[in-house]
Order: structure tokens, then sequence, then C-alpha cells
């Protein structure tokens, strides 16, 4: 009889060998986290570096394996303030552990088809002045296709875990209590997200952009104490001063990243292209809400591209079958300043009707934002990492905007581009 | 295409605070107040972290109002935080985004002396009360003070129970609570 507690080996190209536990494995098994496998990472990214043709699926096997890494590491360096801020014992470490593990393993089983490029196609919140995000069908997701092999494998016997402790920790619900301290390993500054695609989509892509020194980072990660009733911000989490330059090789990755493979020009192309084409093939143009799970989780990219090749998605399905994309006839510097962006409408005006798409860095899932690590430096002195750093005090967001004409068009958009901006 | 009104939001914020100058964690709450208790319609999607309601897209809007020359951001030379000035006039504001400016500035001047100079450990606490009570009145349920001050102090243990209390009984006369009973 096969044993609960035996181990299983996944391997993995960027962290060698990823150990599942029998109950993670059978959550692996179920159909919505197999799902995964027919969502890519980079959506079309391939079509430029043809190498990217990675899932979902794989990338959740590496979050879960990070965040564990993360985890014992901030227990191993920080064991006294986990004690004293958070009540944490040896029993509650464990649980939390495993608890940590589950929420990064499912962290993306909520993604729609290719991944952030039709994120955009979500509906709104009820009564909110917000749109759904893919967080908030991964928590529905564990709520109602997962929780059967969550709550029931024998293993939970040891923990007693509720699905809904996963759900809270993936959405940033009160329910999660104390343990959204956690939730910085899930979806934060530092997050076991956030290192492993950026190793991942660098390792697929062949570019060596993101690469930065993931076991020292690991090695430093610790949790800043609480201040206290009066003068104190919670505990959370930050790294020991002898990280700072694995903390700023994160930040220049992702910064190089997006500069090189998220804000490719070609790639915007094709999430334009797919974000219209999924517009004409989803019933009113939009994706069905958490409260209707099945009918979301049965769009995923092979559905999609099986829509496209039999010739539906309209313009823009026609155009990603046929590779005839838009093209890119203008782009404002990198650091846009305030006088740019008046020579951006001026541009605008002068291409007129010819402007087929204008995309902002600013808009971009993978855009960077002001990182915001806390170092704990000597004698507990705690400081931002941008004091640490001069090259990241002075790195400056990248808030360029790319506008795209039709194939046809683009000659002619160009030149018009060129004249407004000698008229100037 | 960017959003200028919450850039410009931003740049007020900087602008008009007392101190002439204003902290992240400030920005962040104050967003979060402005859009939950005065509807103002900045479509960020917060969450809940342990030092409370987060999104990372307000980090994103203050890259972008630096890197447009709207503000001028430094660590505090002493301590841990962010110092955010205004680096521009309100006419340059005005030029970003006159219409939303001119319908929210009572909004925005109500946050300001609402919220913007309480000590960021405050702002942490009260941004979390009102979170949990949204999160009840969404459900279309309702807490009493027992179990707001209980739920809160469940996500923030290093406040004491006395001192949650304390900022309910702030935040219940000024109608900021709506499930609380």
């Amino acid at each position: 009889m096969k044993s609960p507690h035996r181990k299983y080996e996944i391997r993995c190209p960027i962290h060698g060998f990823i150990e599942v536990n029998d109950w993670e494995r059978a959550i692996i098994d179920q159909p919505a986290f197999q799902r995964l496998r027919r969502i890519r990472q980079l959506a079309w990214t391939d079509h430029i570096y043809p190498g990217a043709v990675h899932t979902r699926f794989e990338h959740s096997l590496g979050v879960m394996h990070t965040a564990s890494l993360l985890f014992d590491a901030i227990v191993k360096n920080s064991t006294e303030v986990l004690r004293s801020d958070l009540a944490y014992n040896d029993d509650g470490l464990r649980r939390d552990r495993q608890l940590v593990r589950l929420a990064a393993l499912l962290h993306d089983v909520g993604h729609g088809p290719f991944s952030h490029a039709a994120e955009e196609l979500l509906p709104n919140r009820d009564d909110k002045a917000d749109k759904y995000k893919h967080e908030h069908y991964s928590a529905a997701v564990v709520r109602v296709k997962l929780r059967p092999a969550i709550e029931d494998h024998e293993l939970n016997a040891n923990y007693g875990f509720h699905a809904e402790e996963v759900a809270a920790l993936l959405e940033g619900s009160s329910q999660a209590r104390q343990r959204l301290f956690w939730r910085e390993l899930i979806d934060g500054q530092m997050d076991a997200d956030r290192m492993d695609y950026l190793l991942r989509d660098a390792y697929h892509a062949g570019v060596q952009y993101g690469r930065f020194d993931l076991h020292r980072l690991i090695n430093t990660v610790c949790a800043i104490p609480a201040g206290g009733d009066e003068s104190g911000a919670a505990p959370r989490l930050g790294i020991l001063e002898g990280g700072v330059h694995s903390a700023e090789g994160l930040v220049l990755a992702r910064y190089f990243m997006f500069t090189q493979v998220y804000f490719h020009k070609t790639r915007v192309a094709f999430d334009i292209h797919l974000r219209g084409a999924l517009k004409e093939l989803l019933p009113n143009g939009i994706f069905p809400k958490p409260a209707e799970l099945d009918e979301y989780l049965n769009w995923d990219d092979w559905r999609v591209l099986g829509m496209i090749a039999a010739g539906g998605g309209g313009e823009h399905g026609r155009r990603l079958a046929t590779r005839s994309h838009f093209r890119k006839i203008y782009h404002t510097p990198e650091v846009t300043t305030r006088p740019d962006l008046k020579k951006l409408d001026r541009v605008r005006k002068a291409i007129g009707p010819m402007l087929a798409a204008e995309e902002s860095a600013v808009k971009s899932w993978y855009k960077t934002d002001k990182t915001d690590i806390p170092v704990l430096g000597q004698a507990r002195k705690l400081a931002p990492l941008s004091s640490h750093s001069p090259v990241l005090a002075s790195l400056k967001k990248n808030n360029q905007t790319l506008l795209y004409a039709k194939p046809e068009d683009a000659e002619n958009a160009r030149q018009r581009a060129e004249e407004a901006l000698r008229k100037s | 295409m960017m959003d200028l009104d919450r850039v410009a939001l931003i740049g007020y914020l900087a602008a008009h605070h007392p101190a002439g100058w204003i902290g992240r964690t400030a920005l962040m709450k104050v967003c979060y107040f402005l859009q939950v208790l005065r509807d103002v319609p900045l479509g960020y999607s917060f969450s809940l972290y342990s030092y409370g309601p987060f999104d990372s897209a307000v980090l994103s809007d203050l890259g972008t109002a630096e890197t447009l020359g709207v503000i001028n951001e430094a660590p505090l030379p002493t301590g841990y935080g962010y110092k955010v000035e205004s680096a521009v006039s309100d006419d340059d504001l005005n030029e970003l985004a006159s219409d939303f400016l001119s319908r929210y500035r009572t909004d925005f001047d109500w946050a300001i002396r609402e919220f913007a100079t309480s000590p960021v450990s405050d702002l942490e606490l009260e941004s979390t009360i009102v979170y949990v009570d949204r999160e009840a009145s969404d459900a279309n349920g309702s807490l009493s003070e027992d179990e707001l001050v209980q739920q809160v102090r469940d996500v923030k243990p290093q406040f004491s129970v006395q001192k949650i209390r304390g900022h309910v009984q702030v935040l219940k006369p000024k109608g900021f609570l709506e499930a609380l009973i």
C-alpha cells in the first residue's frame, strides 16, 4: 500500500529537484492544477524568444520550492522575532510552513489564458471601483475545486487545514490572521513568485538579464521586528545587511527583464492582438466572474488557439494566425518626462486614425515599482534598500509609451510622426 | 495611457501636507481611505497585509510621479522611511489633471486633515480596522465592537486590545465603520 509519507521529486531546470509530499502531489494531480500545463507563462513571447514556451505549471512548482527556502531562512535568521511578535512555537511554524507551501503552489491556479495578456478582460468586482484579479480566481479555485484535495488527505490529519486558510492567504483577507506576515513570500516586494519567474523566464527566453544570486538572497532574508503598541509598524519581511547586493541584483534583474523581454515591442503587439481576439471570442467580451468558475476554467490557451485556428477572433485573431501584427511606429524614452509627453501628444495628433494602439509601460502587469525592502543593519538599525544602494537610489521608473499602426499603415504613420517632431 | 490623475493626486498630497512632505506609508493609507471612505474612483486594488491595506500600484504611480518630475523622493536621514516632496507648482499639477483635481480637491484636503499627519502605526491600525469592517459589510454581515477588535488583533497581535478599541471608538462616531453595530 502506498504510504502517505512518501516523498516525490520533480526535475526543474531552475532548482534541480523539487520535492513534493503525497498530499501536494494529490493536489497537483487535480484537473484545476493540471490546467496550468495549458497556460503559457509568457503568452506569445516565443514569437520573439522561441524558447519561451514554458507554462504556469512548472512556475508554480518553482514558487512552492522557493517559498519553502525563504520560510526556512526566516525561521533560521529570526526565530526570536517570530516567537515574540507573532507568538509562534515549533508546531505553529511547522504548520504554517505547510500552509505557505500550499499557497505558493496554488497562487496561479486562477490564471486565464495566456497569463497576464488578457487580464484586462476580467470583469469588474461587484460594487467596487476595481476589477477582479487572477488572485481572486485562484482563491475561488482553492475554495471550490481543490477543497476536498486539501482537506481530506490523510496527511491533513496532522494539520487540520481548511481550504479557506489557503484562500485567505492568497487574496489577502483578515481570515488569514497573523499569518498575513507570510503573504509577502507569495505576493510582495521580494516574493518567491518574482524570484522564480525572473530566473525561469530568463532561462527559457535564453537571456541573462533575469539572473541574480538567489541563494545568497535567501540566506539573508529575515523578519523585521514589530515596533510595539505605541511606536511601531507590523513585523515584516526584510533582509540582513549582507544581502544588500543580492537584493540589488533582484531589482536590477527585474528592470532589465522588463525592458528586454516583458515590454519588448513585438511581444506587446502580440498581447494587443491576444486581448483583441479574446474580446471577440468571450461572451460579451469579458471573462466569467469567479462565481461562474467552471465556465471560467474552461478557458485556456488550447481552447483559444483552437478557436483562432478555426478563423475566430476577428481581425486580431487573423493577425495572430498570419503574424501580421501591428508595428511600433513611435516610442517615448524609457524615462519619459513631461516635455516628452507633449511630444507624444503631437505625434498622436499627426498620426490620427492610423494610430491602431497605444501601450504604456506603467499599465503593464510586469511594471516596475518603487521597491521597498527594509534592511536590518548593524546595531539592528533599519534602513530602506535604496539608502544602501546608490544604483537603486538613482534608478527611475520606466514609463515608456509605445504607439502602433497596422503594418499597411506603418511607413506612412512613421513619416507623419517624424514630420511632427521636426516641426516642433 | 498613463494614469495622470493618480500621479497628480500624489503630487497634490505631497505639496499640501502640512509638513511639506508625505511619507510612503501615509501616501498608501490616504489613497486607501480616499477610495473606500470617500468613493474617489482611483481604481486601486487593495488587499490586506500584516501592515494594513496595500496595493503595489500606488508605488508604481509614485515611481511615475518621480520620473515625470512631479515629486522627489529620498530615504529619511534617520529611521526607516521615505520622504516624498512636491517638485512642481499647483499650476503644473492642473496641467496634468485639472478636471480630476477640481472635482476631488475637497476630498484630498479632507484626507490630509483627517489622516495624513497621524503616526505610521496609527495609519496601519486604522486602515486595518476599516478593511476588516468593509470585509464584513461586503459580505452583508455585521460586527460587534468586541468582534471587530478581536479580528483586528488577530491580524495585528503587536497592538493591545485597549489600543485597537481606542481607535475603533475614534472611527465609529465619524461614520467610517459600516458593519459595526
